[in-house]
């Protein structure tokens, strides 16, 4: 049974069913809502004991067997990790959705978005095809685009979700890219086959392939320098920015480079780009962390850096770093997730997020913030909370590396590491000190509780956290679900050791430093917020990437001035000499004998000169003549009439090589064009045209014989013999028409028939032009005669009718009531 | 008001021109002619009679029409296309036989419903920017 994409379609239509059954209006409806993801949680739960033992669970649904693209999913070690991830939490915000946008009528459409969004998540981290992975990918930054511009009256909204979509998607393109020199170098698409395939990284196209995929992790995973995306998408709903931008979504990117880990890491380029940039960015997160007033900016920051340390950790070989990584994404999802569904209860119950104006939170909001309270010390590392299991197996990783492979590298990380630890100690303390514990705030205004939360609202955090702190005393249930995915981030099997609180070790006394290193910036958190606030904001990522968007649309706006900005003539122009380089280029790279042409072998042997060529040659001079006398036309009825007649000319030429489908098709064009040129252009004052400059002039002549050029190089393309790339497809038109579709008329045939989809699209792009006409010629400017225009009295005020009885209507118009401005309307306009 | 020589040749000519489309249309698989070619001679019929009876006249008769007609020929093109999935193919021709009794049977196909509603598109895109295009020329004129 393909149980696997029996739980997305589930997750899906879940979504798409409480949208319709309007959940704002009833009570149960959280639970509800909490109840399929968490039935999949238990069935995920179910599956560790499989899963521990090697065995994994696979569905392949084939999608286009011609291309070898399938729809396959696969549940291994890491895919469980995140399925119990998606799933847990999931069931958690879906419940705290209900009581956080409490009696919105939009509760549905969040609830719809929540779905589709962890529908993707799960098949993305499921995938087990390039491609599904790929399409899954992008769903995760669509919705994730959808729920941070949920709030679409709000300007900072619709910024955060415009950077988070052109950040991320774009990045997931770069990805595709990569993801394709992947699949075709190693001859699969698969990806457990790829993970198991030796020796990619000595492939010719590695290093392309890795930037790419690396670009796109670490556009999801706001690593530095995108990582100003992530705090932009604050702006989504609470339960959005604890489920997306917190626990999963962002996880992504660090799910995809472990995932490739195996396959990808051992290359320098891996390794320095991951350690780089990942250092950089859990450095840069954690100290701007500590500049934050908003809670949600300040745990966006914490997860930036956080994203940052798992970065780094896995350009790491090893087990060590791949238990680091594993530990690190479990504890992160059970503490930063709680910390966002706690700061929106604050927001809820008190109306403000900002530090400064809250405090002694614990006395009215017992057990958010005992959840709260929970979750901080865990972020902060304190023993014995996961949080500081965390840190210690990062600690352990870096210092493995340190003595056994490279010190100065090793040291240096290590070093980073503590760096940030002790930031990461000093912004949990500073948020909880601040907002649960001191008695007053310092603002002239505290905030006051005046919305007790229901406990359907506080028991998704609270549960959270709880699992969260058990966990490391269940280390027999931690390590079931650890060493699997370790085995899939390594690629081999893994016997992996969890242990918490083993005395005196390095790790454990380096730990314990950081801690007292980070409470003493907590004591001097004043200065260190004064430093931070010295940091120009017109330099934040959010403001120089504004900045590049507008380059890029002034350089756009230059460009289309250029080209298109001014006479249809120019643009023409241009378009025709583009078509010209293009040919030039291409002569460029040819040997000129093979230009030569075959002489024409159809001349018929027995003809006369007269009857082969003759008829041919009068006509190319009837064109050439009259289209002398468009350009050197005095009157615009004059050019309109030759332009007329180099039409005929051309048509004849279809007569004479019997095309009559063509020549029926150009005659009815040139008459319906001459009649409506004439109509439309003949009496445009003033009758003679006015005397063209000598630059435009020169340039029309140019484009004129460049336009010549280029006609003349297509031909001679088609008939050197040298330059024969492919046989004529006419051979197989004219042989097939009549029997394979029953038409004698192969224009027709082809039309319809063979190229049928072209003719569908040809006549779509006309209708579209219709109605693109249709707006055009219904511009003010046009509407002349028949429009609703202001009767004007002779100063040019809109004038009021109230005078005797004088005609202020114009042609068709109706009457107006006396006292209103008088309005001239053509029932044309009702139309 | 047009001159009466436009007029008489308006009488004559655009009942023949308009049935003279229908015959290229229908003629169009064998023979020259097709839905392209008929919508643009059917366009013509109507050009001479904006010419012969004004714009407005053509356009109380036709105009409410225009704009449904393209959409009814795209409908009727795109699912001449999708029958081709009788036979598991996107524009594939269909081909079926209509027993007349004594007259025969008459082969129709997927391509020629497809080609009237090219037909369709065509004199309706055709004549609904002739009566625009000839509106604009009007206000030229004033």
């Amino acid at each position: 049974m393909p149980v696997l994409p029996i739980n997305l379609a589930i997750l899906a239509g879940t979504g798409l069913i409480l949208w319709v059954m309007r959940p704002h209006e009833k009570r149960f409806m959280g639970w509800l809502a909490a109840l399929p993801p968490g039935l999949m949680t238990a069935w995920l739960f179910l599956q560790i004991p499989a899963i521990e033992q090697g065995a994994t669970i696979s569905t392949v649904l084939t999608w286009v067997p011609s291309l070898g693209i399938e729809f396959s999913f696969r549940l291994d070690g890491l895919a469980l990790l995140f399925g119990l991830i998606i799933t847990g939490i999931g069931a958690g915000v879906a419940l705290y959705t209900h009581d956080y946008l409490e009696r919105d009528p939009r509760q549905g459409y969040f609830y719809a978005l929540l779905f589709i969004f962890m529908t993707s998540m799960l098949g993305l981290v499921w995938a087990d095809n390039l491609l599904t992975l790929f399409i899954f990918w992008e769903g995760t930054s669509i919705s994730s685009y959808l729920l941070i511009g949920f709030n679409d009256t709000e300007a900072q909204a619709r910024t955060g979700a415009r950077n988070a979509l052109i950040i991320t998607a774009g990045g997931g393109l770069a990805m595709l890219a990569g993801l394709v020199l992947l699949g075709q170098q190693a001859g699969t698409y698969s990806v457990s086959e790829i993970v198991a395939t030796p020796g990619l990284t000595s492939l010719a196209l590695y290093p392309a392939a890795v930037i790419l995929v690396m670009a796109g992790a670490f556009t999801k995973s706001a690593q530095f320098p995108f990582q100003f995306w992530l705090p932009g998408a604050m702006a989504a709903p609470t339960p959005a920015s604890a489920y997306l931008h917190s626990a999963t979504m962002v996880k992504a990117g660090i799910y995809l480079l472990a995932r490739f880990h195996p396959a990808l890491h051992d290359s320098p380029i891996w390794f320095w780009g991951l350690l780089g940039f990942g250092g950089l960015t859990m450095l840069i997160g954690a100290v701007a962390a500590m500049g934050q007033w908003d809670i949600k900016g300040l745990l966006a920051y914490a997860t930036v850096s956080e994203l940052g340390v798992l970065t780094m950790l896995l350009a790491f070989d090893g087990q060590a770093a791949a238990v680091a990584v594993t530990v690190g994404i479990l504890a992160h999802a059970l503490y930063k997730g709680p910390l966002f569904l706690v700061a929106g209860i604050v927001d809820h119950a008190t109306g403000t997020r900002d530090i400064r104006q809250l405090a002694a939170l614990w006395r009215n909001l017992p057990w958010p913030s005992a959840a709260g309270i929970l979750a901080g010390l865990s972020m902060a590392g304190l023993p014995p909370l996961l949080g500081f299991m965390a840190k210690e197996t990062l600690l352990e990783s870096l210092l493995h590396f340190a003595e056994h492979t490279d010190p100065t590298v090793g040291w240096l990380a290590l070093g980073a590491a503590l760096i940030a630890g002790a930031l990461f100690v000093a912004y949990s303390f500073s948020l909880l000190w601040e907002v649960f514990l001191r008695r007053e705030a310092n603002a002239v205004e505290q905030a006051q509780v005046h919305h007790r939360p229901r406990f359907s609202f506080f028991i998704a955090p609270l549960a959270l956290v709880l699992i969260g702190t058990a966990a490391p005393w269940s280390l027999s249930l931690l390590t079931s679900i650890a060493s699997p995915t370790v085995a899939s981030i390594t690629g081999s099997q893994a016997e992996v050791h969890l242990a918490i609180l083993e005395g005196l070790t390095p790790v454990f006394v380096m730990s314990m430093t950081a801690i007292v290193v980070g409470a003493g910036i907590f004591l001097a958190r004043r200065s260190m917020r004064r430093l931070l606030s010295l940091y120009p904001a017109s330099l934040g990522g959010a403001n120089l990437f504004q900045q590049a968007l507008d380059g890029l649309f002034q350089v756009a706006g230059w460009v289309e001035y250029v080209l298109q900005g001014r006479a249809l003539a120019t643009h023409a122009g241009f378009t025709v000499l583009a078509g010209l380089s293009a040919l030039l280029f291409a002569i460029t790279r040819l040997n000129p004998s093979d230009m030569i042409p075959a002489l024409p072998a159809a001349v018929d042997p027995s003809g006369t000169f007269l009857s082969n060529v003759f008829p041919e040659m009068v006509l190319a001079f009837l064109a050439i003549i009259a289209a002398l006398s468009v350009a050197r036309a005095q009157t615009r009825l004059g050019a309109i009439i030759s332009l007329g007649v180099v039409g005929i000319a051309v048509t004849l030429f279809y007569v004479l090589f019997s095309a009559p489908d063509l020549a029926l098709t150009q005659l009815l064009i040139e008459v319906l064009t001459v009649v409506l040129l004439v109509l439309v252009f003949a009496k445009v004052p003033p009758d003679r045209l006015p005397p063209i400059g000598l630059r435009r002039q020169a340039f029309v002549l140019f484009v004129s014989l460049a336009a010549g050029l280029f006609g003349f190089g297509l031909v001679l393309f088609n008939v050197a013999p040298a330059l024969h790339v492919a046989d004529s497809i006419s051979g197989f038109y004219l042989a097939n028409s009549l029997s394979q579709a029953h038409g004698a008329n192969v224009v027709n045939v082809i039309l319809v028939d063979f190229r049928g989809f072209d003719t569908m699209g040809e006549i779509t792009v006309l209708a579209i032009a219709a109605l693109g006409g249709y707006a055009l010629l219904r511009a003010p400017r046009f509407l002349s005669p028949d429009t609703v225009r202001p009767v004007k009295d002779r100063r040019g005020r809109p004038s009021k009718a109230s005078s005797a009885g004088q005609p202020v209507a114009v042609g068709e118009a109706h009457l107006a009531p006396a006292d209103t401005t008088v309005v001239a309307v053509d029932p044309e306009t009702d139309e | 008001m047009p001159e009466l020589y436009l007029r008489l040749l308006d009488r004559i000519l655009t009942p023949v021109l308009l049935i003279l489309a229908v015959f290229l249309l229908l003629r169009g698989h064998n023979l020259p002619g097709g839905g392209f070619i008929a919508g643009l001679m059917a366009a013509a019929a109507f050009q001479l009679q904006i010419l012969s009876r004004g714009r407005i006249y053509v356009r109380n008769r036709v105009g409410s029409y225009l704009h449904p007609a393209i959409g009814a020929g795209l409908l009727l093109a795109a699912s001449a296309g999708m029958a081709g999935l009788l036979d598991l193919a996107v524009f594939k021709g269909v081909w079926f036989e209509v027993p007349l009794g004594p007259l025969g049977t008459l082969a129709l196909g997927t391509p020629v419903i497809f080609d009237i509603g090219v037909f369709l598109v065509v004199i309706s895109v055709a004549t609904s920017y002739l009566l625009d295009l000839n509106r604009v020329a009007e206000g030229v004129d004033k």
